[in-house]
C-alpha cells in the first residue's frame, strides 16, 4: 500500500492531497497543466519534501514531518517517469536499460516488448522523443521499484505505441503487485490505464472516482468541465446550471433518457467522424458531437442524464427534470 | 530599361557575388589576425637552425631542467586534480557557505601578477615563518628546492584548473543525477557512474589549461625556487649568460615538451562534448 498525506509549498500555491493506492491498484491523478501532479509524484519519489504529512510504502515510512524524517531518493525504490526521459548522454541505450537493472536477462525481453530491441546500441541522442519515453519506461521497470509513479507515461506515442506501454504498464503492475500513480491531463489517457481517477486541481484534490462514474456524475462544476462538459445552460428560475457534455447527446426527444432542449444552430463543422455543433439555448452556447448533421436550424436533442449544479458549484442531481 | 521584375532577376547573382566576397574577406582577417597572434611562435621556429638546435641540446646537463619540468609539472597535475577537483565540485554545486567569497578568492589568485604570488609565498612559507619552521621539522623546504617549485607551479595554475572545473561541474546535468537516484544509485556512484563522465570533457579541457601554465610558469618560480630548474628558469638564466640566440632552442624544447597533452586533452574534450551533444 502507498500512502501519501502531505502538503508541499510551490511558489504558486499550496500542493495538498491525501492518497492510498493498494498493491497492483492503478491510480490516475488527472488535471490541467500546473495542477500540481508533477509535485505529488516528485515528492513520492523524494525529490521534493514536504511541509506537512507523510509517505509511506508496503508499511515502511518513507517521509514524515513530524519529527523531520525523509529516506532519501535512491533508497525510496519509487519508479518515477518524468517527464524528461533524463537518458545517461554518455551512455548507450542497452547501457541506459541495464543502469539500475537488479536482473540484466530481463532487460532484452522488456527492450523487444515495448519495440527498442533494435536500438540497444544506439546513443541515446539518436533517438525519437517516443522511443526515448519507452527506454526511460523499460530502464525504470528493469530497476525492480517497489511502486511506479509515471508522469504522463503516454506523452509523443503515436497510437500503436500508447497500446503497447499500456500493456507492459498493466502487467507489471499487476504482475508485480505496484502501487500504481499515473499522471495524465488527458482523460481518455487517464481512463485508458487507471481503476480509479483522482482529479486534482490547483494543487486539491476534487473528486476520486471510477473512471466511468467520473464522467457521469462530477462532483462540482469545476469537476465537470475538467472532464469535458463544455457548457452549463442556467435552469429556469435560476440558481442552477444543467451541465452538458458534447458527447453524451441524443438529438431529438428522449424523455427516458434527459430533458429536452431546444435552441437555434449555430455553427457546424466536422470533427473526426462525427460532427460538433453550437447550438444558442437562451443565449447560452452549448456544444454538442453528433453522428450526422441535422436538418433545418432548430435543434432538439437531450443531454444523457445531465448533472446540474447549484449556485455554490455543488452537484444537485445526477438527473435533472426537463424545464 | 529593365522592369523591376528583370532587376529582381539579376539581383540573385549579383547577391550570390557578394556573399562569396564578403566569406572569403572574413576567412582572410581571421587568419591575418591568427599569424599576428601566433607570430611569436612562427619567429620561434624561423629563428632557428637545426645545427643551433643539436649544439644547445647537446650541452652536458642540457636536459636535466626539461626532466625537472616533466616531474614537478606531473605533480603539480596530480595536486591540481587530487586537491582542485572537490573544491571545484562543491563550488560549482553551491554546497560551501559563501561559495561567491571562495570563488573571489580563487579569482584573485588569478589576477595576482605571478611574480607577486611568489613573493607572498616567501612571506607565506620562507624559513622564518610558522610554516617554514613546520616543513623544516619534517626536513623540507619550500625554498630553492623541488617542493618550491611544485607549490609555486601549483598556485600558478590552480586557478585555471579550479575555474575550469567548476564550470564543468555546473554544466553537468542536476536532472541526470537525480534520474541516478531514481534508478538507485547512492551519492557517491552518481558521482563516479554520472557527474563525472559528464563533467569529462570540461575536466580534460580545465587540465590542458593548467598544464600549459604550469610547464610555462616563471614569476612565482624565479622567486621561490630558483634551484632546481626547470624549462622557463632555463631560458632566462641561458639569455642573461649566453644570449638570445642560445637561449632559443629551449624554448622549443618547452614548446614540444608541453604541447602535446594540451593537444590530446583538447581532441578528446571536443569529441566527447560533440558525443554528449549531437
Amino acid at each position: 500500500m502507498l500512502e501519501a498525506d502531505f502538503t508541499v509549498e510551490r511558489r504558486d500555491f499550496a500542493v495538498s492531497v491525501a492518497l492510498r493506492v493498494a498493491p497492483g491498484e492503478r491510480l490516475a491523478l488527472f488535471g490541467p497543466s500546473g495542477a500540481g501532479k508533477t509535485t505529488v509524484l516528485e515528492t513520492i519519489a523524494g525529490l521534493v519534501h514536504p511541509r506537512r504529512g507523510r509517505v509511506s510504502l508496503g508499511g515502511r515510512l518513507l517521509a514524515t514531518t513530524e519529527p523531520a524524517r525523509s529516506v532519501p531518493t535512491w533508497r525510496r525504490r519509487i519508479g518515477l517517469l518524468r517527464h524528461d526521459p533524463a537518458l545517461f548522454p554518455h551512455l548507450s541505450v542497452a547501457a541506459n536499460l541495464a543502469y539500475g537493472a537488479a536482473d540484466r536477462s530481463s532487460v532484452a525481453a522488456l527492450a523487444s516488448r515495448l519495440r527498442i530491441g533494435e536500438l540497444l546500441a544506439a546513443s541515446p541522442l539518436a533517438l525519437s522523443a517516443g522511443q526515448r519515453r519507452r527506454v526511460a519506461l523499460a530502464r525504470l521497470l528493469a530497476a525492480a521499484p517497489a511502486a511506479l509513479a509515471l508522469d504522463e507515461p503516454y506523452d509523443g506515442l503515436d497510437e500503436e505505441a500508447k497500446r503497447v506501454v499500456s500493456e507492459v504498464i498493466l502487467e507489471a503492475a499487476a504482475e508485480r503487485q505496484l502501487p500504481t500513480l499515473v499522471a495524465a491531463h488527458d482523460l481518455a489517457e487517464a481512463q485508458f490505464v487507471a481503476d480509479r481517477v483522482a482529479v486534482i486541481d490547483r494543487g486539491q484534490v476534487l473528486q476520486v472516482d471510477e473512471p466511468a462514474a467520473l464522467v457521469r456524475a462530477p462532483a462540482t462544476r469545476r469537476v465537470a468541465a475538467l472532464v469535458g462538459y463544455r457548457s452549463f445552460a442556467p435552469l429556469a428560475g435560476g440558481g442552477c446550471f444543467l451541465a452538458v457534455h458534447p458527447d453524451l447527446v441524443l438529438l431529438g426527444h428522449h424523455p427516458e433518457r434527459g430533458p429536452t432542449l431546444i435552441g437555434e444552430l449555430r455553427s457546424l463543422r466536422p470533427s473526426g467522424a462525427r460532427f460538433e455543433l453550437a447550438v444558442a439555448v437562451h443565449g447560452t452556447a452549448v456544444t454538442l458531437r453528433v453522428d450526422e448533421p441535422p436538418a433545418g436550424n432548430e435543434i432538439r436533442f437531450t443531454p444523457i442524464a445531465p448533472p446540474v449544479y447549484g449556485e455554490d458549484g455543488r452537484l444537485l442531481a445526477s438527473e435533472a427534470v426537463p424545464s | 530599361m529593365r522592369s523591376p521584375a528583370e532587376a529582381a532577376l539579376g539581383a540573385p547573382a549579383r547577391r550570390e557575388r557578394l556573399d562569396h566576397l564578403q566569406a572569403t574577406a572574413g576567412a582572410l582577417a581571421a587568419i591575418v589576425v591568427w599569424v599576428v597572434l601566433v607570430g611569436p611562435i612562427l619567429t620561434l621556429l624561423g629563428e632557428l637552425s637545426p645545427a643551433a638546435i643539436g649544439r644547445a641540446l647537446s650541452a652536458p646537463g642540457a636536459l636535466t631542467p626539461l626532466v625537472v619540468s616533466l616531474e614537478s609539472g606531473a605533480l603539480t597535475l596530480a595536486v591540481l586534480v587530487g586537491l582542485g577537483t572537490p573544491l571545484a565540485f562543491l563550488l560549482a554545486r553551491g554546497r560551501l557557505p559563501f561559495a561567491r567569497v571562495l570563488e573571489t578568492g580563487v579569482l584573485a589568485l588569478l589576477l595576482l601578477p605571478p611574480l607577486v604570488i611568489g613573493l607572498l609565498l616567501v612571506f607565506m612559507l620562507g624559513p622564518a615563518t610558522p610554516a617554514g619552521h613546520a616543513l623544516a621539522r619534517v626536513h623540507l623546504s619550500a625554498t630553492n628546492t623541488f617542493l618550491a617549485l611544485v607549490v609555486a607551479q601549483v598556485y600558478e595554475s590552480a586557478p585555471y584548473y579550479v575555474l575550469g572545473a567548476q564550470a564543468a561541474f555546473r554544466a553537468a546535468d542536476r536532472r541526470l543525477e537525480e534520474q541516478a537516484a531514481l534508478l538507485g544509485d547512492p551519492p557517491w556512484r552518481v558521482l563516479a557512474r554520472v557527474t563525472l563522465p559528464l563533467a569529462a570533457p570540461g575536466l580534460a579541457a580545465a587540465l590542458a589549461f593548467a598544464w600549459a601554465r604550469a610547464m610555462g610558469a616563471f614569476g612565482a618560480v624565479v622567486i621561490v625556487a630558483y634551484h632546481p630548474f626547470g624549462l622557463p628558469l632555463q631560458i632566462w638564466t641561458t639569455l642573461q649568460e649566453t644570449g638570445l640566440a642560445s637561449a632559443l632552442p629551449f624554448a622549443l624544447v618547452l614548446l614540444v615538451v608541453a604541447l602535446p597533452l594540451p593537444i590530446a586533452a583538447y581532441a578528446y574534450s571536443a569529441r566527447a562534448r560533440g558525443r554528449l551533444h549531437r
